[in-house]
């Protein structure tokens, strides 16, 4: 087209396009916000993968979540050890405590992990000092996250009672706080002689650091070949599925996808409502050029066109001030997981909100009959 | 041979319960080559017999020879093609995009056209210098008067070189100067690009320059007059 009237029009009546792209562009940051945030308030669930060294997990087949975790045989370690692609195994032990904190602390749901205190362990290796651990080489004590401690109503050094055994606070992490609970990581023998219903040996999990270039995907596949009573993962694909499980059991999802749909409607009413406006000021003109000849189809075009470059430009708008609210989120330590694919996801539908309102507003075009210029 | 033939159009309106028959066994030869007019009393029906014969509004009955061509028996897409191809309209209202220059208005249509830039820029200028906006090429609707806008909007109809041109109460809205360049552009168009102007008016100027002068009442043609032009005498030889 030799002459760009969408653009001409977009750039000459910018002032009227603007609230629809800024109804894009707030439709994008609270599809992107929302999203964010629910990923990353269910990303705690798996704080246990994100903060391991681990490239493999094995566990009870069908496991979604470590919380549904169950004993597994011994023989997975061996399994394990056999693949070409492992270079080392550690035992992970998990299991919800009963505890009984100081009187006027009430009930509090508390997850227990069992894990190795040699220095270079794999699990929580990204947030355990080596001498944290090491405190852990007494029996019975424990440590918590931070942000924990109001909670349990526990100082450092305090006592409580955890499935009736006594245990000692020895000290806090950053980083292992949990999902609807309260994590409190032991040694594995602790953890063992805490558990009441495993019987010794059996642990619930493996986690196993593969040799440098070893295939993640590859190893737990071969694992799986051979696996009776356990089963094998990537760290990465068992934290996805923690994430989604808990995403559908806590119906976080529906309402997720149910706001996001109140928002692609909100946004494209808006969008569509400003777009038919402006074909509406522009009519008569419209109708001049289909009296010219032009067809129809042409004239749809620029309209789609005007709706394509409201949310190209909603887009841009949309991310800036996404990048701002994140970072904003970041400083106030406000839980928000952005990948990718969610940037990919919610800039597809700001751009699905900027065309079907663009559809729907090219409906108004009719209006331009060039037989009502004759009058 | 007549550039528009109709004959025996019908054409009436549903307004509520009642009908009115605006056009009632109507027909029309329009030669090339001369500024056309039809005057009349308002609501007579001259607006629709115009978009009638041009393509804009389908009759009820009877036929439009456009050039050669049944206008109205094909679908809406051909008559829409025909219109690009051949015809150019002037309206009342000057219908100008308020973003674009003059010269985009008139390249506009000539790019839905398939006209390469360079072609439609030369067309476009040539056709706003002969409107006399030679040095405005570059403004907008914003900044022209309303003798100007409608000048553009000729401009955009002429620079698609139209074998016809329709043009209804082209000078209502202007003053009187404005009207007089109006005028003498039609009467132009039709003399020497051999067009044929068919244009619909009241102003009793516009009916003096006039070649041919028809008479509608009631739907119907009550009087055709050839007209001894006052003005443009190098080119009276082509009337009668
Ligand atoms: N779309 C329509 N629906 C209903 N009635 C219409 C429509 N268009 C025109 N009419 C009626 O048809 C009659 C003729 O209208 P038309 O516009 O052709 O008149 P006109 O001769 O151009 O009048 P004027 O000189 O006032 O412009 C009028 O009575 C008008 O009310
Ligand atoms: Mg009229």
């Amino acid at each position: 087209m030799i002459i760009p009237l969408a653009r001409k029009i977009l750039i000459h009546d910018w002032r009227r396009f603007l609230p629809a792209m800024f109804a894009v562009a707030l439709s994008g940051v609270l599809l992107l916000m929302q999203t964010a945030l629910v990923f990353g308030i269910l990303g705690a669930t798996a704080v246990y993968m994100r903060e391991s060294n681990a490239q493999v997990w094995v566990g009870y087949p069908g496991t979604q979540t470590i919380e549904l975790g169950r004993p597994i045989p011994v023989t997975a370690q061996t399994a394990l050890l056999a693949d070409p692609g492992v270079a080392r195994v550690e035992p992970f032990a998990w299991f919800n405590g009963d505890w009984q904190g100081p009187p006027r602390a009430g009930g509090v749901s508390v997850f227990v992990s069992g894990v190795s205190t040699e220095p270079n362990a794999l699990m929580f290796s990204r947030v355990l000092t080596p001498a944290q651990r090491a405190l852990l080489d007494q029996p019975f004590t424990i440590l918590v996250d931070r942000a924990e401690l109001a909670k349990l109503g526990l100082p450092i050094g305090g006592r409580a009672l955890l499935n009736g055994r006594l245990v000692k606070l020895v000290g806090v992490a950053s980083g292992i706080s949990a999902f609807g609970g309260v994590n409190v990581v032991a040694s594995l023998a602790t953890a063992r002689a805490l558990d009441g219903s495993s019987g010794g040996a059996e642990v619930e999990y493996y986690v196993a650091e593969l040799k440098h270039g070893a295939n993640a995907a590859a190893v737990a596949a071969r694992v799986n070949r051979e696996a009776r009573g356990y089963s094998a993962w990537t760290a990465a694909s068992f934290a996805r599925n923690a994430v989604l499980y808990w995403m559908f059991q806590t119906a976080a999802g529906v309402s997720a996808i149910f706001l996001a749909a109140v928002v692609f409607v909100v946004g494209a009413v808006i969008t569509s409502q400003t777009l038919m406006g402006a074909i509406t000021g522009s009519i008569n003109e419209y109708a001049t050029l289909h009296a010219l000849g032009v067809g129809l189809r042409p004239l749809r075009r620029v309209v789609l066109e005007q709706s394509a470059w409201i949310g190209a430009c909603g887009l841009v708008i949309g991310v800036v001030i996404s990048l701002g609210l994140l970072g904003l989120a970041q400083a106030q330590g406000v839980p928000a997981d952005i990948n990718l694919a969610v940037w990919l996801m919610c800039a597809a539908l700001v751009m699905g909100i900027a065309l079907v309102s663009g559809t729907a507003a090219v409906r108004v075009l009719r209006k331009a009959d060039p037989a009502s210029l004759l009058r | 041979m007549s550039a528009l033939l109709a004959s025996n159009l019908y054409k009436s309106y549903a307004s509520g319960k009642l009908r009115i028959d605006v056009l009632r066994g109507l027909s029309i030869a329009v030669e090339a080559g001369r500024l056309t007019l039809i005057e009349g009393p308002s609501g007579c029906g001259k607006s629709t017999l115009l978009s009638i014969l041009s393509g804009l509004q389908r009759p009820d009955a009877g036929s439009v020879t456009a050039l050669g061509q049944d206008l109205w028996r094909g679908d809406n897409d051909a008559v829409d093609r025909f219109r690009l191809q051949h015809t150019g309209f002037v309206f009342q209202g000057f219908n100008l995009f308020s973003a674009l220059s003059a010269l985009e208005q008139v390249m506009l249509p000539l790019g839905y056209m398939g006209m390469t830039r360079a072609e439609a820029i030369d067309r476009s200028q040539a056709a706003l210098v002969e409107v006399g906006l030679g040095d405005r090429i570059d403004s907008r609707p914003a900044e022209l008067s309303g003798g100007e806008k409608q000048r553009v909007a000729i401009a955009r109809a002429l620079a698609k070189r139209p074998q016809l041109l329709f043009a209804d109460e082209p000078t209502s809205a202007l003053d009187a100067a404005s009207g007089q360049v109006v005028i003498d552009i039609l009467r132009r168009v039709a003399h020497e690009h051999d067009t044929t102007v068919l244009c619909v008016s009241h102003d009793p100027r516009l009916v003096s320059h006039a070649d041919r002068v028809l008479g509608m009442e009631d739907g119907v043609i009550l009087n055709d007059r050839k007209m001894q032009s006052v003005s443009g005498p190098e080119k009276d030889g082509n009337v009668s």
